[in-house]
């Protein structure tokens, strides 16, 4: 049994206020050999200080900056250890400070986490973010083994080599739980593919019906190709700053509310039962008949403590008490179909046990309460692992700024990836959205953490 | 220029852009330190974990995988034999590997849930078909050992 004391769950707080004043990225790909990872960051980089009407010049705001934050997941991907201090002088930042973050998958969450906490702190006032993952030197079934050696090598890497079947054992007992039909989880897949379609930078969009994606050949019963996420090679960027530095370089600061990480056992098999940590819209009542008297069978196999734990904190952060009615956009980590639903419970988007309901209900789409994933997400646009929770918080930037189409709906920018706009094009930007929540996640929730964004 | 150098020249992979292969030909000397216990308890066809020593500690089931140490109070652990019998609490069968994997696929991933203990170890069914509680016992790979842990594997009961 997990017992927390009232210091572990100190709500945190930031002692001045952090904003974003830009987000920039790359388009994502399976192979990039075009460009060397230094490139993939200036790119992003420059998209960031030159496209988001800032009001400086590229060259002033190299000179607002005081501390740097980067984000790379795996250095034998790359191959290259200390790959930041060479990003770090290819963006001409030497000889400022600078700190490079690894939590796994929510890797990109963390360095954002750690920039906020330097502005927030009064450490520094304007902290670039960039982050990236170059996953193409190796082969798929390589790569899949280096993901795999971020599970335990010791008692699990061996059984499978693969992340997928780590995700599938926790669906299969979530299924066996809960009774979740498999088109439900097929319906997550479908509708991260679709909105991926009306993204320049994704990787694997597509039109699917829930029939194909249950069609799909099987990687690990029950997940098929198509509910996994991608492997990408790619760059993302935010530029965090405190309040005056802000207003100065824009007069478009989105306020970063919230960022908090909550952890878990790397390894699934340790989880030890522990009460429902209860967040701000539930109660005791609310799980009064769960699990038929099992309830304290939580979070097992099929819920995240780490993100009910930094959901908690960001939630109680940011002051929000209902996040289908709080907020105005979601993004998830949806690396798996399963681990979305999952995560929409942890969340508090429905109680444990009645996830499937956030997806049936028509509340996840672009149309529905709480829009999720209108980036493609993991699944349908990019997991370049160390750049994706980076990635999230930028789309979430554009939207709340309303520069969805901005950055999605010009012909220019699919032509600057090579592509071209679909004749079907709709544009998903998400009218008068004010907050937005992004959840970054490792493991197989092993860390994660939970932002909130408000529009000020 | 012409110099003679040690080793092979890199395969060019692409010309442009230019794509060499970095080859990569070692190993790791990787110690399993005080768990090796564990992994020489299978070779003997016993299933070893941990108990805490301290009598106040509040967790009084088994660890497996095993820890030397207690994460509630950090005192010590003495080893003693887990029930070689327990029940799938989970299955996947997994058809596409990454790469290094050395069972043959399609293969049943489970978690075991035993009694007594209060983790549930990920191994896979050697036998049968995996289906939410069904009993197994464990079964040894004690031939010809990899010293990891595909050495324990489970068969229906
Ligand atoms: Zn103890």
């Amino acid at each position: 049994m997990i017992r927390l004391s009232r210091n572990n769950l100190r709500i945190p707080k930031f002692q001045r206020p952090v904003f974003v004043v830009g987000a920039g990225m790359t388009d994502f790909r399976k192979r990039y050999p075009e460009k060397n990872t230094c490139q993939l960051c200036m790119e992003a980089i420059r998209m960031a200080v030159e496209e988001n009407d800032l009001k400086v010049s590229p060259e002033e705001y190299r000179r607002s900056v005081n501390w740097c934050v980067y984000s790379q997941f795996a250095d034998h991907f790359g191959d290259q250890l200390l790959a930041a201090a060479k990003v770090h002088d290819y963006l001409g930042f030497d000889p400022l400070g600078n700190i490079e973050v690894k939590t796994g998958g929510a890797t990109g969450g963390s360095a954002v986490l750690a920039a906020a906490q330097a502005i927030a702190s009064g450490y520094a006032s304007c902290v670039p973010v960039v982050g990236w993952e170059r996953m193409d030197e190796v082969s798929t079934k390589v790569g899949n083994s280096y993901i795999a050696s971020a599970a335990c090598k010791d008692f699990e890497s061996e059984l499978g080599w693969m992340y997928a079947s780590y995700y599938a054992l926790m669906a299969q007992r979530y299924q066996y739980e809960n009774n979740v039909p498999r088109e439900t989880l097929a319906k997550i897949a479908c509708k991260n593919h679709e909105y991926a379609r009306f993204s320049p930078y994704s990787q694997n969009p597509g039109h699917y019906t829930v029939e194909d994606i249950l069609k799909n050949d099987i990687v690990s019963d029950p997940l098929s190709f198509l509910e996994c996420c991608v492997m990408s090679v790619g760059a993302a960027v935010l530029l965090l700053a405190d309040e005056e530095t802000a207003y100065r370089l824009t007069d478009h600061p989105v306020q970063l509310t919230a960022i908090c990480g909550g952890t878990h056992t790397l390894r699934t098999a340790d989880r030890r039962h522990m009460p429902i940590l209860l967040l701000p819209n539930e109660t005791e009542e609310t799980y009064a008949d769960y699990f038929q008297g099992r309830r304290y069978e939580w979070p097992g196999f099929s819920s995240f403590l780490a993100t009910r734990m930094a959901a908690y904190l960001a939630f109680n952060m940011a002051g929000i008490k209902d996040p289908v009615e709080d907020l105005d956009l979601l993004e998830t980590h949806d690396a798996f179909t399963i681990s979305d639903i999952q995560t929409y419970e942890d969340l508090g988007l429905r109680p444990y046990g009645r996830g499937r309901e956030f997806i049936d209900s028509g509340d996840a789409y672009y149309e529905g309460r709480l829009p999720t994933n209108m980036s493609g997400g993991l699944i349908g646009t990019m997991h370049a692992v160390g750049a994706t929770g980076i990635f999230q918080l930028g789309e979430l930037f554009w939207q709340l700024n309303g520069w969805w189409d901005k950055f999605h709906a010009d012909p220019a920018r699919w032509a600057r990836y090579g592509k071209q706009k679909p004749s079907d094009f709709r544009s998903l930007q998400v009218p008068g959205a004010r907050r937005g929540c992004a959840v970054s996640h490792a493991g197989t929730g092993s860390h994660v953490t939970v932002a909130v964004m408000e529009r000020t | 220029m012409s110099v003679e150098l040690n080793g092979s020249v890199a395969t060019i992979v692409s010309e442009e852009p230019l794509i060499i292969q970095n080859p990569k030909n070692w190993y790791h000397a990787h110690s399993y330190g005080g768990w090796g216990r564990f992994f020489k308890g299978l070779r003997q066809g016993k299933l070893l974990a941990t108990r805490c020593t301290n009598s106040a500690c509040a967790e009084k089931r088994l660890w497996l995988p095993p820890r030397c140490e207690c994460p509630d109070c950090w005192h010590p652990t003495e080893w003693v034999e887990a029930p070689t019998i327990g029940e799938v609490f989970t299955h996947s069968t997994v058809k596409y590997p990454g790469a290094p994997f050395r069972a043959s696929t399609p293969c049943p991933l489970i978690s075991v849930a035993i009694e007594g203990v209060c983790t549930k170890l990920m191994s896979y069914l050697k036998e049968g078909t995996p289906r939410m509680g069904l009993p197994i016992r464990a079964v040894f790979n004690r031939e010809r050992p990899t010293n990891t842990i595909l050495d324990l594997a489970w068969v229906p009961r």
